[in-house]
């Protein structure tokens, strides 16, 4: 499940570009899902032992990707730490919720994402509730922010 | 510091253009749009000059700070526009709005956070876009856009609307103003009072069986753009009129004379940011220079009755496009 809390939270890895170019290992761009998350996100495609092809920057390091998607894939990599994933735009929005269906997964926002207008379960552990959508999510996150 | 500021900033693969004229710029919007790229140019070239590869055209330095040692890296630097990416903790400290109210550089802050400490205008938060693509032998051209567009302008745009609530933001004169207009409204519109910026979203949170017109001081309401934004989309019953300032409002209607229309329509080139935290200041501060000692003398703690009386009301509310107060047949 994919549990939010909202606000300031010491804890939580706050640059996680510093931390992604720190702490990055080259298999993780061998994993179909964060291929995937570049494809999606960066509209960029990974060629192999570290190269990605932007279509704005041309053949780029991994060190270069968008703040979002590296946030992303530390979330993906790193599940049992907390990111500050204020760093991801909205277009992150619908792969936090496929993570959050994949596998437990706790972050920390410090804006109102828009996570959709579809249904979903996202846990805001300010208040230990369940959001279902996004109105209800606006109420509980709304008062932290 | 004051002055409006284009930059443009290109490289091989990029090209930028900006334009600064308020102390406090937000980015933000979608990731992979090129706002750390922005950045991080600005960062080579202000370490490497032309050497960079970097062609980078402002009339005064663009800078860029970061990390632990913000302070260190900001203290020397004057009359200059200064970046600052996302990921760094420091934009939403207390510390850090004291060197933006000491005014001596403008601020570009890329975040998505609510910064409550800085009065920043809803019209200064852009998203980047770009257009063209790599390989086009010309770098993709960058442009910002503004994120709140349509919920600024939606009251021009849009259909006349009648509220039954009007609320502001905070008790003083502006609250003065609106709630004589309700009185004279025979009780069809009531007006409230939010005590704050930041109590407005609370005030409105549950408004879906009425509707509810928000004015606030649009030069200093950027931080609770966002969740009121947000309100609107869930079906709640809201408009947002946002004029720079209540202020703004009665200058711009032309009751006080000799206004010169630059001081109003440039307000970048007369508003020292080392004097006014925020352009709502400016104009209070011009209103009331500009009346002090005659009978329409401006307190903003409370409406001089010079500006309840019917004529100068009807005047100030015509230049309001997309709101009916039903002020006119009532009085």
């Amino acid at each position: 499940m994919l549990s939010i809390f909202y606000g300031e939270m010491k804890e939580a890895i706050y640059n996680t570009s510093v931390y992604f170019k720190n702490t990055f290992r080259n298999e993780w761009l061998e994993d179909p899902l964060v291929i995937d998350m570049i494809k999606d996100v960066d509209n960029s495609e990974v060629l192999g032992n570290g190269a990605i092809k932007s279509p704005v920057l041309g053949v780029i390091a991994p060190n270069t990707l968008s703040g979002g998607v590296k946030t992303l894939i530390l979330i993906y990599k790193q599940p049992e730490k907390v990111f500050n994933a204020s760093n991801c735009g909205d277009n992150c929005a619908k792969w936090l919720l496929k993570l959050g269906d994949m596998m437990d997964i706790t972050i920390n926002l410090r804006h109102l994402m828009n996570f959709g207008d579809g249904e979903y379960e996202i846990k805001v552990l300010d208040d230990n509730m369940i959001a279902h959508n996004r109105s209800e999510l606006l109420l509980l996150a709304g008062k932290y922010l | 510091m004051t002055g409006s500021y284009h930059i443009v900033v290109v490289n091989a693969t990029s090209k930028y253009e900006l334009d600064i004229k308020r102390n406090i710029t937000i980015l933000k919007g979608d990731s992979a749009t090129g706002k750390t790229v922005l950045v991080d140019m600005i960062r080579d070239y202000v370490s490497n000059g032309p050497d960079s590869g970097i062609m980078l055209s402002c009339d005064i330095p663009c800078r860029v700070i970061d990390g632990n040692t913000w302070e260190e890296q900001l203290s020397p630097i004057n009359n200059s526009i200064v970046f600052i990416d996302e990921g760094n903790r420091f934009v939403s400290s207390e510390e850090f709005a004291h060197y933006v109210r000491e005014g001596k550089n403008y601020y570009v802050i890329v975040t998505r956070e609510k910064l409550s400490n800085l009065p920043y205008s809803v019209t200064e938060i852009y998203g980047i876009r770009g257009s063209g693509k790599y390989n086009d032998m010309v770098p993709v051209y960058h442009e910002t856009y503004h994120i709140y567009e349509e919920y600024i302008r939606n009251l021009q745009a849009g259909e006349c609307i009648t509220p039954d609530v009007i609320l502001t933001e905070d008790s003083n004169a502006g609250y003065d103003f609106f709630n004589t207009i309700a009185h004279n409204n025979s009780g069809n519109i009531e007006c409230r009072a939010a005590g704050g910026k930041s109590n407005i979203y609370g005030s409105v949170i549950h408004a879906h069986d009425h509707s509810v017109l928000i004015i606030a001081d649009g030069a200093a309401f950027g931080a609770e753009m966002e969740r009121i934004c947000e309100l609107i989309h869930s079906g709640a019953d809201l408009h947002l009129f946002l004029p720079e300032s209540f202020e703004w409002l009665i200058l711009n209607s032309g009751v006080i004379k000799d206004i010169s229309k630059d001081e109003m329509e440039h307000a970048e080139n007369y508003a020292d940011s080392e004097k006014f935290f925020s352009w709502e200041r400016y104009f209070t501060h011009l209103l009331t220079q500009n009346t002090i000692g005659t009978p329409m003398a401006y307190s903003k703690t409370r409406l001089n009755d010079y500006y309840r009386s019917s004529n100068i009301t009807k005047r100030i509310l015509a230049t309001v496009q997309g709101i009916d107060f039903h002020y006119e047949s009532r009085v």
